[in-house]
């Protein structure tokens, strides 16, 4: 039944999509963009926000004169799977006729999704998939504004290394690491990046190395055991949004001794989720995300101040808080499109191509302190794309590292007894 | 090094720690699995909107915590009543056009009922993690140097206490005579004047009252989101067809076993090995012991 009311269904839409598109061009001039979320299904929440992020940026770019002299628009797709993503990128190049495609928050879904765009030879612009075999495919019309996981288990590190063992008074090489993390291609991407630098450049000590499927993990308590023997510094958990608390919640059951736990991106730890189901009780968590409270606007170049505060308050004016890790990640990704089009004036490839290399920005000059150069692969630079450590501190993610950018200051390190937290 | 080749005290806490957490993650189980061997025991079913209704009894805690700020201790008391119409309800507007159908369109009306639920869900509530925080979540337990928390116990004293009530309901009163009576030979009880249509709309509601209420009993440990019944359902067919199709005892052991050979392939191989090993037991019981390992001999023909 389901089967064929889902081809019916689409038919309908792209016919009113088409419908639009002549109608909407000949009144006010729309230029209209492909994007792909995962709007159903277990990635719905931060696909749900991930587009949210989409709208506010397309409203401020639409208040600034919109793109190439037009109106931005969106044919939106839900992208649930890998499958439902390569489909309905097909259908928005084939039936909505979009010569770019955006989006998909997750590292499930960037891989299928770009691989159908390329083949139709439409660029694909990606702000938050982490995956990094992304870039490496060989295809031509495939950019990413975030950095890949790779980047983020550089982080991770750096922080671990440069700022922890300091405060544990250790050396990097005396510290002992279980690194704990989810299956999935975004993981892997950081846990393995990680696992390299920790032991390549520092010499860091890994005692445990665990891989789950986090749609079906039930239960954390033979790792915990396993890992309190081992005894280590640091826990490097990159879980999502059911696993993390249910780690951090059967740690404190089972007493497990740790000095730090460190996680990277916007689900998870990083997740808004995790401070509604903990609270206080989840204060001394570290998540390598886009800059939150404490986040200095003096510390960025004039442009950037402007446009990060004008992007700030219209999250806060739509959403009532500061904004959320998939509210920034979509918002500087679709605010570096404008730039790159008003570069390109144009959708062809090959201008846009150039108008992508030709972007040259330091740290400090865009929406969460990013600057930018792109690779000929189509990847924003690591040292560019600036990440901050945040801090679970009563309910609330702020940001304490590197310290030059926030106004906060990392606490409970090594973190005290489960009780005294506070 | 590996953990598991040190001996001594600490290793004993270690094995201590292991067998509690197989009987709590046990309890769990078998508090969802038991709900679904009886529909799948009795009516010859496979409801696999069986995850949904577990998702809706989560939603179900947390909006009464939320709105009400009720606990979910008191909502479960509700909650069986509460799922035991939805249950008539579902039987009424779904099941009952299907129950003579083939395995087939009973299939895909399940499928096609846990699809729907799982986006009335993300529609009213949308995709974040709900969570409830009542105190007995994070009550911890101590003793003799394990360590667990309290809302599993109470999940699994429940368990325990719902399969003795449902083993005694089948045993001792009329209805449940009438009901193991349509599951060995349906037309042969409609010729002894069972009403089975009416057998089956209890069975059914019955059902899903005990998986409704295991949804309210398990929010505490586990968050609410539209997909949350996945997480357990495709482990609840490995637990009914280990203990046997509508074996109320065989579900409780099948359980445990389940959640032994998660907790002990967790600990020795690593958690990614888990699904390996259940699943690997699942089709092994399969061609062994077609019935389950507890069921009856020749159950197996009985239709499913």
């Amino acid at each position: 039944m389901r089967r064929r009311l889902v081809p019916a269904v689409a038919v309908v839409l792209a016919l009113a999509g088409m419908a639009a598109v002549t109608w909407g061009q000949a009144l006010s001039g729309e230029y209209k963009i492909g994007v792909l979320e995962p709007l159903t299904g277990p990635l719905a929440g931060e696909g749900k926000r991930h587009l949210e992020g989409f709208e506010i940026v397309r409203d401020l770019i639409n208040e600034r004169g919109g793109v190439m002299g037009k109106k931005l628009a969106f044919a939106v797709a839900d992208a649930p799977d890998p499958t439902a993503a390569a489909s309905e990128a097909n259908r928005l190049i084939t039936r909505e006729n979009v010569k770019i495609v955006t989006g998909t928050f997750s590292s499930r879904l960037c891989g299928a999704a770009s691989e159908a765009a390329a083949r139709h030879n439409v660029i694909y612009w990606e702000t938050s998939c982490v995956d990094p075999r992304f870039n490496k495919r060989g295809l031509k019309t495939v950019y990413r504004t975030e950095i890949d996981a790779t980047g983020f288990g550089w982080y991770n590190v750096e922080f671990i290394a440069k700022h922890l063992a300091p405060r544990f008074g250790k050396k990097p090489n005396e510290l002992k690491i279980a690194f704990l993390s989810e299956d999935s291609s975004y993981g892997q991407g950081v846990t393995e990046s990680a696992r390299q630098r920790a032991k390549g450049e520092f010499g860091m000590q890994e005692v445990a190395l665990e891989y789950y499927n986090f749609q079906t993990i039930n239960d954390f308590t033979p790792i915990i055991v396993k890992f309190k023997q081992l005894n280590p510094d640091v826990v490097h958990h990159i879980g999502y949004t059911n696993d993390a608390p249910l780690f951090w919640r059967q740690a404190r059951e089972q007493n497990f001794m740790f000095k730090a736990l460190v996680h990277a991106g916007a689900t998870g730890y990083g997740s808004s989720d995790f401070g509604k189901a903990l609270g206080a009780d989840g204060n001394g968590v570290f998540a390598l995300l886009e800059p939150g409270p404490g986040f200095k606007l003096e510390s960025l170049k004039p442009e950037g101040q402007k446009i990060e505060k004008d992007f700030r308050d219209a999250v806060q004016k739509r959403t009532g808080s500061y904004p959320l890790g998939s509210h920034q990640l979509a918002g500087s990704g679709l605010w570096l499109l404008k730039l790159v089009l008003d570069a390109a004036k144009s959708d062809d490839p090959e201008k846009f191509h150039t108008a992508v290399m030709s972007l040259d920005m330091p740290i400090g000059s865009m929406i969460n302190g990013w600057g930018v150069k792109f690779s000929e692969t189509g990847q924003n630079a690591n040292d560019r794309v600036q990440h901050y450590m945040l801090q679970w501190q009563n309910g609330q993610l702020v940001t304490v590292w590197p310290e030059e950018f926030t106004t906060q200051r990392a606490k409970w390190i090594p973190l005290p007894a489960w009780d005294q937290r506070k | 090094m590996d953990p598991a080749a040190r001996l001594g005290p600490a290793q004993i806490a270690v094995v201590a720690q292991l067998g509690v957490s197989t009987i709590l993650l046990g309890g769990i189980y078998a508090l969802i699995a038991v709900g679904l061997t009886l529909i799948f025991g009795i009516m010859r079913v496979v409801n696999f909107a069986h995850g949904e209704f577990l998702m809706l009894g989560m939603y179900l805690a947390f909006w009464a915590a939320t709105l009400a700020s009720l606990d979910p201790y008191f909502v479960v008391f509700a909650s069986i009543p509460i799922f035991f119409a939805v249950g008539l309800v579902t039987y009424a507007l779904v099941m009952r056009g299907v129950i003579h159908a083939s395995h087939n369109v009973q299939i895909f009306t399940t499928v096609g009922l846990s699809t729907a639920l799982q986006n009335v869900a993300l529609v009213l509530w949308t995709g974040d993690f709900r969570t409830v925080r009542p105190w007995e979540s994070f009550a911890i337990v101590r003793v003799a140097g394990t360590a667990f928390n309290l809302s599993q116990v109470v999940a699994f004293l429940i368990a325990i206490l719902l399969t003795i009530a449902l083993v005694a309901f089948m045993k001792w009163t009329h209805s449940g005579r009438v009901m193991r009576a349509t599951a060995q030979d349906r037309d042969a009880a409609t010729l002894m004047g069972i009403d089975t249509d009416r057998v089956y709309r209890l069975t059914f509601a019955i059902g899903i009252a005990c998986v409704g209420g295991a949804g309210v009993l398990v929010s505490p440990l586990y968050a609410a989101y539209p997909t949350a019944g996945l997480q357990f359902v495709l482990l609840s067919y490995v637990i009914v067809v280990l203990g046997g199709l509508g074996d109320m005892v065989g579900a409780m052991l099948g359980a445990l076993i389940v959640a032994a050979v998660e907790v002990v392939g967790s600990y020795f191989f690593g958690a990614a090995w888990k699904e390996v090993f259940y699943f690997l037991l699942f089709i092994g019981v399969l061609v062994f012991r077609p019935a389950g390992l507890f069921g009856q001999r020749g159950a197996e023909t009985l239709g499913v």
